[in-house]
């Protein structure tokens, strides 16, 4: 087999539509509307205590020995003692007390965001989510900037932290040394500046590589993945996967080893240069402090002082350039943030028509001409179909995998667009209506589901405010669920999901498919879609479901799509989809007599049942 | 959230003792990185001293007779000393850190490793899952654990040299005396002035870090709420990002739910939380009184130092000395009290990974070879077996109805195709567990040619078996490695166990064949397969085992009509001379297996050809066939037409 040479081209991450001043901004901002205006309140708090705190540690020691040196009296000397150690304790005590309550203003800002986020990633038009590659990767980097504290949407608060109180810091001590040599100033300066410009580059080896960090990381947590997954225990026993699986983590963890060794061995000339400059700007420090002192122009304690400033003020200057550095980071995930939630949507929400489903009240939904071709693929999965399906009527869809069976019922709920052709709602559009709308006209239950970390009546009902209790019993009934249900010690009150509540119920396979049936029921929507709703279920449970279709459908029009073509049978309608066609449609008895492709297919299928009728032969 | 305390703290014995448990653990495979570990605690606590030392010089010197020499060769002294100093610790850093680098997944690894060599039956354990996710949430969250722990004990070490190194700098502060000369100054030269001052010393020492950790173990002691509001948080706070849910979310507007439990503002660690009224109250002030305490310290420190510098005992540069070592001191003093708190704290967490790790194992793991036999003649036996879940006994009174199989008793031999049916929840999954010896019987033998299983080596003894079961998982890696189960493989074999399993048509298609990665976590190439195309996929990896029996769990579930056929139609030449046994819902499969056991709430309660089977029109069978073959049933059908 050949191998094609994948050519990534170099692309240069695009501008971001925000600089670091407007998301810092827009945080702000977002913390007042989010009533939690304590965050910068409590960020400028920590910022003059830390000062506040710097200024009395750097003073303390040259004040009290100068009033040891000049013997001022004992009274003073404890006055003084007492003046610095009082306003430490009062500025460390706040200090504590500040950056202990921090953190839950600060979650809360965040989970703004991730409320945000969230609401977007479930509300997006669905092809966004689906298959809208920039998007995709705009939202692993949203998830990503607002997974931890530690990033962009929490740390953001630490950054503007620091950078108020080195700014200040920086001011202060300006002042304080302006009485100085300029030069002193001049030199210590110039030493920050210039370690960090060594240490910049040196400093982002990690950063730059992060890719290729994130890339081994990842291998090493796919290994306790499998693991520690209960779902791969069997087959990692029975086929004897361990070794494979360890000789992957050996492999991966010495290049991971690699990658950090190199990684130090940059970094440690960046240590080497700051230690050079600091010994160049304390021999300067020094020889100049001395030779004042010398000439009679410095006492020791105020040697003292400017010697310990001169050290901090490297700090300040460092400490700025630093946090800018930081912020530009954390301003590229915020914007990334920000066009995550303003991202465009091709579908109509609020400024579409409304739309108020009537349950008692027959629609007719058709397709006209629709065409659907999935994005980089090289035909239309579906093309030139037209289909009207009519008030109360039961359509069944059948085809081979990939035949586009379940695009088709996602077309008809305005999941996705159709690439040419229309969709309408009793001859209208359904591109004018507003879509969150739309889709209250449907019950669904496709293979894929979403349970809730909720009670089992809350997943029914599919809220936790109003549940109507007798129509949730009603339905688990219908869904054939209620034994199950009612036998457990909290029955309808059992909270669902294992990864939240340690002690929720865990229904098999067929019994989750029947909640998310007794789900779709309780909706009681105009149209029902049901997508392979028997998968897992046994014969006696699937025929069950089959003699009470009629019965739950009532009323309604339907869409059912099924391997079994026997399943098939109780419908109206039968399309089977061929080729991104409507291959052959009619009844059940009709295609057979038809004797087309699904009467072949029925004729495979049903082969071993039919012998069985003749066993002796 | 009520704040009662859910966790208790350990004695100290036990404390003691766990963190012993984790040093020994580390001097056995992790020698270096604790050897480089303490060397740097060490180098770290004691080198600030040279400084404070040399700097103290210069300003003796400078309030003293200003000799330039001296000041020259003291500056230059201090200024090459602090750059070797550093470099010698820039060094020490960079290997440290190289060393280091591995070390959450180090820790992450004695955890994945346990659960792979614990016996499946007590890994299956909800309990088990359990325990793991709790210590990986503490870990994670709260930062409690192994990680933890070695830097506490780290700070340990280095608090205690911070200790020892401000001690011997400052002993001459108490030796030193004041002259004769101050008159009634000297009362400060009487051992007596001593006491209340280091008396006044080790109680704010002693206050400070107790307060703090009284702070801190609010967190450590809501641990479990701590987790639980970090999985409601996991839970709702990004479910709109998982694709498979994407249609459930739209349709049933579960953003609505999502945004009820994400904004809730006195939720765990929201603004109005639990844990932000601690925060607002004791936890915040005892914090504060913390910090507030140490400053008592500084304020004693430089009373003392003062006073005896002002009678004249020492010059203003051993103030600074004594001033910066006592002060590094009591800090160590602190840290090493505070330090002791938070170890025995996070030793709780420390025993909850120990015990993990030490979970015994409890399969019988004999050493009879099962003898890889050309003939491949092998009979397994079911002897009166019964099978209860663990942990299920317990809870109910129902004991009988507790039990996943009842008395289950078959025979058959190697060559024979067994089909084996029934109702969901009958048994047929846990039989084919007994089987493979996932688990063992409650009750009964499962003996194979004539000896019970658990005699047998159990790594040989699993090697007669390919499965493919139900909820089977491949991994993300290559295609080719995935079939083979090993990253070295016979690409023929492989690609001949695929086109057997009907996957041959979707391989031509893959540029990269069976280097293909599945799914695209770790390749960004990386394909996603429909669930039938797995499902084929996992049938190859089982045919490539080659294993005497095979076991297929529903193999056809996910396939359409013709794909099922054209599996049904080759099974023969998929099977050879192996022994099936094929669990399947779909009733046509019976067809062509030799003899077909029925389960029924744990009982084999029909067993039989099809033909005698679907006769008996009381049994099991008959009904579940009936069931599903009415729609295809040949006289129906031509009533119909």
């Amino acid at each position: 087999m050949e191998k094609t040479p994948t050519v990534v081209p170099k692309e240069k991450p695009p501008r971001p539509k925000y600089n670091m001043w407007q998301s810092a901004w827009y945080m702000l901002r977002l913390s007042i509307r989010e009533k939690e205006k304590k965050v910068p309140i409590l960020c400028t708090a920590t910022a003059l205590l830390a000062v506040a705190s710097n200024l009395i540690s750097l003073a303390i020691t040259p004040v009290i020995l100068g009033a040891v040196e000049n013997r001022s009296p004992l009274g003073t000397l404890f006055g003084l003692i007492g003046i610095f150690v009082l306003s430490g304790m009062v500025v460390n005590a706040a200090a504590e007390y500040v950056s202990v309550n921090s953190l839950y203003g600060r979650i809360t800002v965040r989970t703004a965001i991730i409320t945000k986020l969230n609401t977007k990633m479930a509300t997006t038009s669905y092809p966004n989510a689906e298959f809208d590659e920039k998007f995709l990767k705009m939202q692993a980097k949203a998830q990503q900037a607002v997974s931890s504290n530690s990033e962009a949407t929490e740390a953001i608060w630490n950054t503007l932290t620091s950078l108020l109180q080195n700014v200040l810091g920086f001011l202060v001590y300006l002042a304080l040394l302006s009485s100085v040599n300029p030069l002193l100033i001049l030199v210590v300066t110039g030493a920050s500046l210039l370690g960090y410009f060594i240490n910049k580059p040196l400093g982002e080896y990690g950063y730059r590589h992060r890719e290729e960090e994130g890339k081994l990381s990842k291998t090493l947590m796919y290994y306790f993945t499998c693991a520690e997954s209960a779902g791969m225990a069997k087959d990692i026993r029975l086929f004897g996967i361990r070794p494979w699986l360890e000789e992957l983590y050996a492999k991966t963890l010495k290049a991971y080893q690699a990658f950090h060794r190199r990684a130090h061995n940059v970094y440690i000339w960046g240590s080497v240069a700051d230690l050079v400059l600091a010994f160049l700007r304390n021999a300067f420090v020094y020889a100049y402090l001395i030779r004042l002192m010398l000439a009679g122009n410095l006492s020791v304690s105020l040697f003292l002082l400017y010697f310990t400033a001169a050290g901090s003020f490297s700090g300040w200057v460092t400490g700025i350039l630093n946090t800018l550095l930081t912020m530009h980071r954390q301003g590229l995930d915020l914007s990334t943030v920000r066009e995550c939630l303003e991202y465009p949507e091709p579908f109509r929400f609020e400024e579409g028509e409304s739309l108020e489903p009537d349950p008692d009240r027959a629609y007719e939904l058709s397709l006209e001409d629709v065409s659907f071709r999935y994005p980089e693929a090289d035909k239309d999965i579906l093309s030139h179909i037209s289909l009207t399906l009519h008030p109360g009527e039961k359509l069944a869809v059948v085809g081979l995998n990939g035949a586009g069976k379940t695009t088709l019922v996602k077309l008809l709920c305005g999941l996705l667009d159709p690439t040419h052709g229309r969709v309408l709602l009793d001859g209208r559009d359904i591109r004018d209506y507003n879509r969150r709308d739309y889709y209250r006209m449907f019950s669904a239950v496709f293979q894929d589901f979403s349970l809730l970390a909720v009670t089992i009546a809350a997943n029914v009902a599919q809220t936790e405010d109003s549940i109507d209790m007798p129509r949730v019993r009603d339905c688990i009934g219908k869904a054939g669920l209620t034994e199950k249900i009612e036998s457990l010690p909290k029955q309808y009150e059992e909270k669902m999901c294992r990864d939240v509540y340690e002690n929720a119920v865990m229904l098999s396979g067929g019994e989750t498919q029947r909640l998310m049936l007794a789900r779709a029921l309780y909706k009681n929507a105009p149209f029902v879609m049901l997508d392979e709703p028997t998968a897992a279920l046994d014969p006696l449970a699937e025929a069950n479901l089959y003699s009470k279709y009629h019965e739950m459908t009532r009323g309604r029009s339907s869409v059912y799509i099924s391997h079994r073509l026997a399943s098939t049978r109780f419908c109206d309608r039968i399309l089977l989809i061929e080729d991104g066609r409507i291959a052959e449609e009619g009844t059940h008895e009709g295609l057979l007599a038809k004797g087309g492709r699904y009467a072949e297919l029925f004729e495979v299928q049903s082969r071993y049942y039919r012998e069985s009728e003749t066993p002796s032969q | 959230m009520e704040h009662k305390n859910d966790k208790k703290l350990l004695s100290w014995r036990e404390a003691w003792k766990t963190n012993t448990k984790l040093l020994q653990l580390l001097r056995r495979q992790r020698p270096r990185l604790l050897a480089l570990r303490i060397t740097k605690d060490i180098w770290g606590a004691l080198t600030p001293y040279v400084g404070i030392y040399l700097s103290a010089l210069i300003i003796e010197e400078l309030s003293g007779s200003r000799d330039p020499d001296t000041l020259l060769r003291l500056v230059l002294a201090t200024l090459l000393s602090a750059a070797l100093i550093s470099l010698a610790g820039a060094i020490l850093d960079r290997t440290l850190a190289v060393e280091n680098a591995d070390w959450y997944y180090y820790c992450r690894k004695l955890l994945g490793d346990k659960m792979l060599d614990m016996d499946f039956c007590i890994m299956d354990e909800t309990r088990t899952q359990q325990e793991l996710s709790t210590i990986l949430q503490n870990q994670n969250g709260g930062g409690w654990g192994m990680g933890r722990g070695l830097d506490l004990i780290d700070s340990l070490f280095s608090s205690l040299f911070t200790l020892l190194g401000g001690l011997a700098l400052t002993v001459t502060l108490f030796t030193s005396r004041v002259p004769e000369s101050a008159e009634n100054m000297t009362f400060l030269n009487s051992p007596l002035f001593l006491l209340p001052i280091l008396a006044a010393m080790l109680a704010v020492t002693w206050l400070a870090p107790m307060l703090s950790n009284k702070s801190e173990s609010y967190y450590a002691l809501n641990a479990d709420a701590h987790n639980l509001g970090n999985r409601l948080f996991g839970h709702f706070g990004f479910l709109g990002y998982f694709n498979d849910r994407g249609v459930d979310m739209r349709i049933y507007r579960q953003d609505i739910v999502c945004e009820k439990y994400n904004s809730d503002k006195t939720s765990t660690f929201s603004s109005k939380g639990p844990f932000a009224k601690l925060g607002r109250g004791p936890m915040g002030m005892y914090a504060a009184a913390s910090a507030a305490v140490s400053g008592i310290l500084t304020g004693a420190i430089y009373v003392f130092v003062c006073l005896k510098a002002w009678a004249g005992a020492f010059g203003i540069g051993m103030m600074t000395q004594y001033i910066g070592s006592i002060t590094r001191f009591a800090t160590g003093l602190s840290s090493l009290i505070s330090n002791a708190g938070m170890i025995r704290i996070n030793s709780t967490f420390v025993k909850q990974i120990f015990d993990f790790l030490e979970k015994p194992n409890v399969m019988y793991q004999g050493s009879l070879t099962t003898e890889k036999r050309n003939d491949r003649q092998y009979e397994v036996e079911f002897r009166d077996v019964s099978f209860r879940y663990p942990g299920a006994a317990q809870s109910a009174e129902h004991s009988e109805q507790q039990y996943a199989l009842r008395h289950v008793n078959i025979k058959f031999k190697v060559g024979q195709r067994l089909a084996v049916v029934g109702p969901n929840g009958s048994g047929k999954t846990t039989f084919i567990k007994l089987l493979c010896r996932l688990y063992d019987p409650t009750e009964g033998a499962i003996l194979l040619n004539g000896f019970d299983i658990r005699k047998y080596n159990y790594r040989e003894y699993l090697s007669i078996f390919s499965v493919v079961f139900q909820d089977f998982a491949l991994a993300d890696l290559p295609l080719g490695e995935n079939v083979a189960a090993s990253s070295a493989y016979d690409r023929a074999l492989v690609s001949s166990c695929l086109e057997k399993a009907g996957f041959s048509e979707r391989l031509k298609e893959l540029p990269r064949g069976l280097d293909t990665y599945l799914h695209r976590t770790l390749d960004e190439d990386g394909i996603t397969l429909s669930g039938g195309e797995q499902q084929k996929v996992a049938l190859a990896r089982a045919l490539y085992k080659d294993s005497p029996f095979i076991v297929l769990d529903e193999p056809t579930a996910a396939l359409d009509p013709i794909a099922e056929a054209e599996i049904y139609s080759k099974f023969n030449d998929i099977i050879e001379d192996k022994t099936a046994i094929y669990i399947s819902h779909r009733l046509s499969s019976c067809k062509f297996c030799d003899e077909i056991l029925v389960f029924d709430k744990g009982n084999i309660v029909q067993k039989g050809s099809h033909a005698s089977l679907v006769a008996d029109s009381d049994g099991k069978y008959h009904a579940l066939w009936y069931a599903q073959a009415q729609y295809y049933d040949r006289q129906e059908q031509e009533e119909i037409l």
